[in-house]
């Protein structure tokens, strides 16, 4: 008998019904969802695309082989509603067992002490962790999720369009990183060729993605947050500096108007679309996007000003503290931070791990392996401090007020020093 | 004629207990799935709610006096009462001339009427997501209409008073069917004897209308001013899909605003239930107001 929850579930059920199809060839679970007597079954609440949902399912096989007392049952939500269903699951004192949540937004679930202590596990290996992605699920010395992969942005370019301006000097590394003036340059020149339906380029800033400006703040050697990380430092020179160059893309046409940070596009759908010369967008975009193109493109480093720098994508899976499960989630917590696990799910999606051990390695990527040491090399640009800064927990509150004051300046015209008064205040406020 | 708007009374037998029987699970549901909600967004209106633990802290009438220095909460409330006041007469007016062409004898009646009634049956995500391809500025089907015949290209999703518009024209586009249904339902009981008595004292074309059909739809305009007004100030899902609510706030009406409130970053549920309640009062003070005009009209003809 389907069990009617799963059917009510809807979407959620769809993944759940593909996992224990999936499962079943293991043969490690019951008949038809029904747990044997003796098994725990755990709930994982999860986003993912074509790509990860894969990896995913492969992952929680090979865990169940490992472990036959437990089953985990996935429910896939959509991005944009993971907050509301996590949150309405706790608010009814009902969380799931495990679920995954993104650096920007595990502050607010570290501050409320909601989330499974993982001391013993994910805390006995802290030191085979990269310092400051481990620090993202740390909260007075104890780690409350495993820092499972991280994603970060480079650039993507159309090989057609950089032949038509005769951009020939393509930055392959770091270290030839171009200058913020130089790819104003490029971007001048593309608009000279790419026609009235393709932009010079689009930035991958919106859908909950305005924290990604930050990238050019940090480039342009600004904070966000004071050190002690109880007020804004964004009224600065640096901080004017960046919205001022960031305002040229929609003044000088690089971007197109309906890509700005509270648009409902995304950028690596408007590169597939032709409608971008060039896209910055995250490692995990490329399994959907090289799925999808049908014309040449490659990859540079993110540009530069004073620093390099881009911004903390990805994602920790944690557990609920309270709940009966809570030993079998730690288990399968530990699972997922084991080398050859991080190693497979990174391969096999295009993310990048978090293990050291990994980091120093060479992943064989599965989808445009040729692509990815550009945004390993450009992974090492990130720092603890900018990581503390964006992993602060009211931090999913202010990446949605960037949002709203960003799109003042670029859509609204409000010039830069308004911008960041405005933005200091906002930030002050959301701190609390 | 005004006898013809005092609906009948039918007598019951004493003894007939069927009534309650028949009223319950009506007023059961309403009970449970409206009036108690309602009930708790007033209460929830009043506190902070932790959005985790979901502990609720009494905070009075705090959540209102923050509303009261909020701009973009002002924002929003202009924005849903030129929604309002821009689809509530345009797609009135849209809906009965619609009406008037599908009572008359144009061919293939039944075809027009579906067509105009389509979009109604179609969730308001839906029409959402197909407004998003035909208003999309860089790869839209309009923007490839204007270049096609040589017109400018609106920036319908970054000019604030464009997307404003794009709205609009897919919030006409979805109710013109249901007060097209409604305003066709009522002409066609229209007694044609009165237009024939009118005929005969020499009434033009326009007279008629004027002074037989017009009065005559008296309670389906009441039906669907009421109707129209509280959709368009509970406008929520099209909005949300078509254009998040952006560029800016330019798009922001209560019913986007209340939900990234309480659901969005902010997790305010206290908050976004206090804007849930000035739309129930808003709507409310309308439909009284409408309700008593209506009356008194009514008396007045009687």
């Amino acid at each position: 008998m389907i069990d009617r929850r799963r059917l009510l579930l809807g979407g959620a059920g769809l993944g759940a019904a593909a996992l224990s199809g999936c499962a079943g060839f293991t043969g490690q679970t019951g008949q038809d969802g029904e747990a044997p007597q003796g098994q725990t079954t755990l709930t994982f609440v999860n986003w993912s695309g074509d790509a990860e949902k894969a990896a995913f399912d492969a992952l929680i096989s090979r865990f169940e082989q490992a472990n036959p007392d437990i089953r985990v049952e996935t429910q896939t939500v959509p991005y944009a509603d993971i907050s509301t269903n996590i949150d309405s699951r706790f608010q009814a004192g009902d969380p799931p067992d495990l679920f995954r949540v993104s650096y920007i937004d595990i502050g607010l679930y570290t501050s409320q002490g909601v989330l499974l202590d993982l001391s013993e596990t994910i805390g006995a290996r802290s030191g085979d962790f990269v310092p400051g992605l481990y620090e993202a699920v740390v909260v007075d010395q104890v780690p409350y999720g495993v820092p499972h992969q991280i994603d970060t942005t480079a650039v993507l370019y159309r090989t057609d369009a950089f032949e038509a301006a005769g951009i020939t000097d393509v930055p392959t590394g770091l270290d030839q990183a171009w200058s913020w003036e130089e790819l104003a340059e490029v971007a001048d020149r593309l608009k000279g060729v790419t026609g009235s339906d393709q932009y010079p380029f689009v930035y991958n800033w919106q859908a909950a993605g305005a924290y990604r400006w930050l990238s050019w703040l940090f480039q342009a050697g600004g904070a966000l947050l004071t050190p002690g990380l109880d007020a804004a430092a964004i009224a600065s020179e640096e901080g004017r500096r960046a919205v001022q160059f960031t305002q040229r893309f929609f003044t000088e046409e690089w971007v197109a108007r309906n890509t700005s940070t509270k648009a409902t596009t995304y950028a690596s759908d408007e590169f597939v679309a032709g409608a971008a010369a060039m896209a910055f967008v995250g490692d995990f975009s490329l399994p959907t996007i090289d799925a999808g193109v049908d014309f040449e493109y490659g990859v540079l480093p993110m540009p530069r000003d004073v620093e390099s720098a881009s911004d903390l994508g990805g994602n920790a899976v944690v557990a609920a503290a309270e709940g009966p499960n809570t030993e079998a989630a730690a288990r399968f917590c530990a699972f997922i931070a084991e080398q050859e696990q991080m190693r497979t799910y990174c391969e096999a999606t295009g993310q990048l791990p978090t293990l050291t051990a990994l980091t120093e390695t060479e992943l064989a990527f599965e989808v445009r392996p040729d692509l990815m040491p550009t945004f390993v090399e450009q992974a090492t640009t990130l720092t603890a401090e900018q990581v503390r800064q964006v992993t602060v927990p009211a931090f999913g509150r202010i990446n949605a007020l960037l949002g709203d004051e960003l799109e003042q300046a670029f859509l609204g015209g409000r010039d830069a020093a308004a911008t960041v008064d405005a933005l200091a205040a906002a930030v002050d406020g959301a701190l609390g | 004629m005004s006898a013809l708007s005092v609906p009948g009374v039918r007598r019951r037998g004493r003894g007939d207990r069927s009534a309650p029987l028949f009223a319950g699970p009506v007023v059961l549901l309403a009970g449970l799935f409206l009036v108690l909600p309602m009930g708790l967004a007033l209460v929830f209106s009043l506190t902070e709610i932790a959005p985790l633990s979901g502990k609720v802290g009494w905070v009075g009438l705090t959540n209102f006096a923050t509303m009261a220095a909020d701009p973009t909460f002002f924002r929003s409330l202009l924005n849903t009462a030129l929604f309002a006041l821009v689809t509530v007469p345009g797609s009135m007016a849209i809906g009965l001339a619609l009406a008037l062409l599908m009572n008359s004898v144009l061919p293939a009646r039944p075809l027009f009427r579906t067509v105009v009634y389509l979009p109604l049956v179609i969730s308001g995500v839906a029409v959402g997501l197909i407004g998003s391809l035909l208003f999309n500025e860089t790869s839209g089907v309009l923007r490839a209409l204007a270049l096609t015949f040589g017109l400018p290209v609106v920036p319908w999703q970054s000019s604030g008073p464009a997307a404003f518009a794009s709205v609009v024209l897919i919030t006409l586009w979805i109710r013109v069917g249901f007060c097209m249904i409604i305003y066709l339902a009522a002409l066609q009981a229209v007694p044609p004897e009165l237009h024939e008595a009118a005929q005969v004292e020499g009434a033009s074309g326009w007279q008629r209308f004027r002074h037989v059909t017009l009065p005559l739809l008296g309670p389906a305009t009441f039906f669907l001013l009421i109707m129209s007004v509280i959709y368009s100030f509970n406008v929520f899902d099209t909005v949300f899909v078509l254009t998040g609510g952006g560029p800016g706030s330019a798009t922001e009406v209560l019913g986007t605003y209340a939900y990234d409130t309480a659901f969005g970053p902010a997790r305010d549920q206290g908050y976004g239930a206090a804007i849930g309640v000035v739309v129930f009062v808003l709507t409310m003070a309308f439909t009284l107001v409408q309700w008593r005009r209506s009356r008194a009209a009514r008396d007045g003809a009687l």
